[in-house]
Order: structure tokens, then C-alpha cells, then sequence
């Protein structure tokens, strides 16, 4: 019988030692992290191909159409790049001009726009909320109901 | 019999506060439509060939003035007609003269309607369309005005024929437009670039604007507009800076 607890002590003895004593140190580990940010790149160009460089840039995002979420400018080959917040889903509208002429381009970021606008399968929170209780309410009253009818 | 009355009302009462809560109000504000020349009819500007060219009038006539809520919104590359979700019709056909007003004066009002739903206004749609009465009777745009160039003056009375359709994309410019929140107003913009038909002097004359560009010097001589002056080609029609789809017959 001692020699069981003897043995048990030394196990979690062992146990709480090795938690203890630190790692050994890897001379060839490797450290990698990853963002799942996603970086949309733009190419503004007139009809001949010629790059729009230097064109002014204006990103709105979908949340608010409004105001500009970034501004800049397209470099000399009229590229532009920037990285969309995901927590905002939806159509992000990016505006290019220069010189008195522009466009714009239209680029879906995440989930679709029903997603946007806070719920699931097209039900708002709020609704999905009453659902629920639609349901737990019937439940109850179910219940109650064969509760009564045994104890009759 | 009172619990069971409870059981039965309070589902039902939940079930019409979801239904309640369910999109389709009825939020409304106003759509205004405006018409501009820009600097080149107000101020005037210098043609790719060297004329100094002063508007006194541009009548142009606009009909099928229609905004739409697109989504995806419409791409006028595509050629494609517009379809929306929601659609604001300006009935009716407007002369306006695009060089009324001051050096500075603002874009013109063509017309307005009240009581469109709310959103985002995307695309815009209209025709340049021949007068039936007034200044511009008979033609579709007219432009009255004098061009100099070296000791040399020419009064113009440039009148076209032609009918063209523009189908655009959303405005783009230094704001946004045809945001309609409730209650409130939100404008939209056909803008016209007369720098297309004339080009411009400020740019080298290898620039792609004046490529496409016609210039004054035709209009000097005796030629006849319809011989060199093909609209389609001109894409005089835009939204801000934005380019339109376009055919004219």
C-alpha cells in the first residue's frame, strides 16, 4: 500500500516538474503570424492604357457612402492600394479622377450585404430574438399542458 | 379558460411584433435634377486650334430623365440598359439654356420629385432630344456665341440635329450624389463637356481629349454641322466626370 502512494507521489512529482523547468530554447524555431487581412489593389488606366497617374483616390466604405473612408493617390503606373476593414461587410466603392474625368469601381468585401445590416437569413437580431421566444413560449405551454392532464 | 386565453393571445401578439418589425416602410425624401455646363459655356475656353470661344446661349433639350437604385451597380461600359430596384421618372422635356447666368453662376435646376424612397440614387439615365417650341425649336442642342482668333471674330449659331441617349453610372465628382435620406433632398447631375467637341487648348494636341475632338476651325468656314459633327463620337454628356454610354441618331 505505500509503495502505491510512493509511486503516485512521484508521478505527479514528475508531472509538476516538468511544467516547471522551462522549455529548451530552439536554435532553428520559427516565429509565423498571420493576418487574415486582405489588401485590394486598384489599376486605374484611360481607355488608350494610359495610367491614370497621380489620380486622386477616394474609398468609401459600405457602411457609410457618404464620406470617404481613405483617400490618396494612384501612383505612376495609377496603382492604388489599401486594406478594407472586414468587419464591414459589403460594397466598397473605391472613386479615381484626374484632369477632369473618373469612374468608379465596385468591390464586395466579406459577406454578402444581407449580413451587413446585423442579422441571420435576412431577420434582423431583434426578430430572431421574438422567434426564440415564440417558441420557448409554446414549449412551456405544452408542457403545462400534459402536466395538467396527468395530475387530472 | 382565462390561462388559455393568455396561451393563445401572447404568440399571437409576439408574432405580429415580429411582422411589425419587417422592412417596407415608407421612407421618402426628394430627388432634385440639374444641368450643367460647367466653366467652358459660363467662362468660355480657348479650342484645341487656337479659337477664344464666348457662349451667349446653349439651348439644349433633355427628356426621359430617370434615376435608378442599381445593384450591382450599373457599369456604362457595359452598354447595357439600367434596371433598379427603385426608379424616379422627371416627366416631360426641358429647354435649358446651359450659359444662363454669370461667370460663376451655379448648375441649373431642370426639375425635381418629391416623395421617392430613400437610398442611394446610382444611375442616371436621360436622352438629348430636338425642341418642339421655343429658342431651340427643331434641334436638340444649339449653340450661339463668338470665337476669335487672330484679329479674326466669327458669330456662330451652330444648330444639331440629332438625338442622343446617355445612359450613365454614378456621379463622380468632389461629392457623392443622389444619397435621398428620409425627409431630406439629395441632387443629381447631367453635366456636359463641351471641351469633347471643341477640345481644349490647355492640353497638347496629342492628348487623347483632343484627338476625339473636332476643334472650332470647321465651324469658321462654310462646312455644315451634320458633315462634321458626329455626336456619338463627342460624348458630350456625362455625370461629373463620369463617363455615360451613348448613341445618337
Amino acid at each position: 500500500m505505500p509503495n502505491k502512494w510512493m509511486v503516485t507521489a512521484a508521478v505527479i512529482g514528475m508531472l509538476v516538474l516538468s511544467l516547471l523547468l522551462p522549455a529548451p530554447a530552439l536554435a532553428h524555431g520559427v516565429n509565423i503570424q498571420y493576418s487574415s487581412d486582405i489588401e485590394i489593389t486598384i489599376v486605374a488606366k484611360y481607355d488608350s492604357g494610359e495610367p491614370m497617374a497621380g489620380a486622386q483616390v477616394a474609398v468609401y466604405a459600405p457602411d457609410d457612402p457618404s464620406t470617404p473612408w481613405l483617400t490618396g493617390a494612384c501612383d505612376d503606373e495609377g496603382r492604388f492600394s489599401f486594406t478594407p476593414d472586414t468587419s464591414i461587410p459589403g460594397t466598397w466603392d473605391v472613386q479615381v479622377r484626374l484632369a477632369g474625368h473618373g469612374g468608379m469601381v465596385h468591390i464586395p468585401v466579406g459577406e454578402d450585404s444581407t449580413a451587413s445590416s446585423g442579422g441571420v437569413g435576412g431577420y434582423s437580431y431583434l426578430q430572431l430574438g421574438l422567434m426564440a421566444a415564440c417558441v420557448i413560449w409554446g414549449s412551456i405551454g405544452t408542457a403545462f399542458y400534459f402536466r395538467r392532464r396527468r395530475q387530472a | 379558460m382565462r390561462k388559455k386565453a393568455i396561451f393563445i393571445a401572447m404568440p399571437l401578439l409576439i408574432l405580429v411584433m415580429v411582422l411589425a418589425g419587417c422592412p417596407g416602410g415608407k421612407a421618402a425624401g426628394t430627388l432634385e435634377f440639374y444641368a450643367n455646363g460647367e466653366d467652358f459655356v459660363r467662362q468660355g475656353f480657348v479650342s484645341k486650334d487656337g479659337w477664344s470661344i464666348q457662349f451667349d446661349h446653349v439651348y439644349i433639350t433633355l427628356a426621359d430623365i430617370a434615376a435608378y437604385q442599381t445593384d450591382p451597380p450599373y457599369d456604362p461600359q457595359s452598354g447595357s440598359d439600367i434596371s433598379g430596384k427603385h426608379t424616379v421618372s422627371l416627366n416631360g422635356a426641358y429647354t435649358i439654356d446651359l450659359a444662363e447666368g454669370g461667370t460663376d453662376a451655379s448648375p441649373i435646376l431642370v426639375g425635381k420629385v418629391s416623395d421617392v424612397p430613400v437610398g442611394h440614387y446610382n444611375a442616371l439615365a436621360f436622352n438629348m432630344a430636338r425642341a418642339e417650341s421655343g429658342p431651340a425649336a427643331g434641334y436638340s442642342l444649339v449653340m450661339i456665341g463668338t470665337a476669335e482668333k487672330g484679329g479674326q471674330t466669327v458669330e456662330f449659331n451652330i444648330k444639331v440635329e440629332e438625338e442622343c441617349e446617355y445612359q450613365c453610372g454614378e456621379y463622380v465628382g468632389d461629392e457623392r450624389k443622389g444619397i435621398v435620406a428620409e425627409d431630406g433632398t439629395a441632387d443629381l447631375e447631367m453635366t456636359f463637356h463641351f471641351d469633347h467637341i471643341f477640345g481644349s487648348g490647355d492640353l497638347p494636341l496629342d492628348d487623347e481629349l483632343n484627338l476625339g475632338a473636332i476643334g472650332f476651325e470647321p465651324f469658321a468656314g462654310s462646312a455644315h454641322v451634320e458633315d462634321v459633327l458626329d455626336m456619338s463620337e463627342m460624348h458630350l454628356g456625362h455625370v461629373g466626370e463620369g463617363h455615360c454610354h451613348c448613341g445618337c441618331q
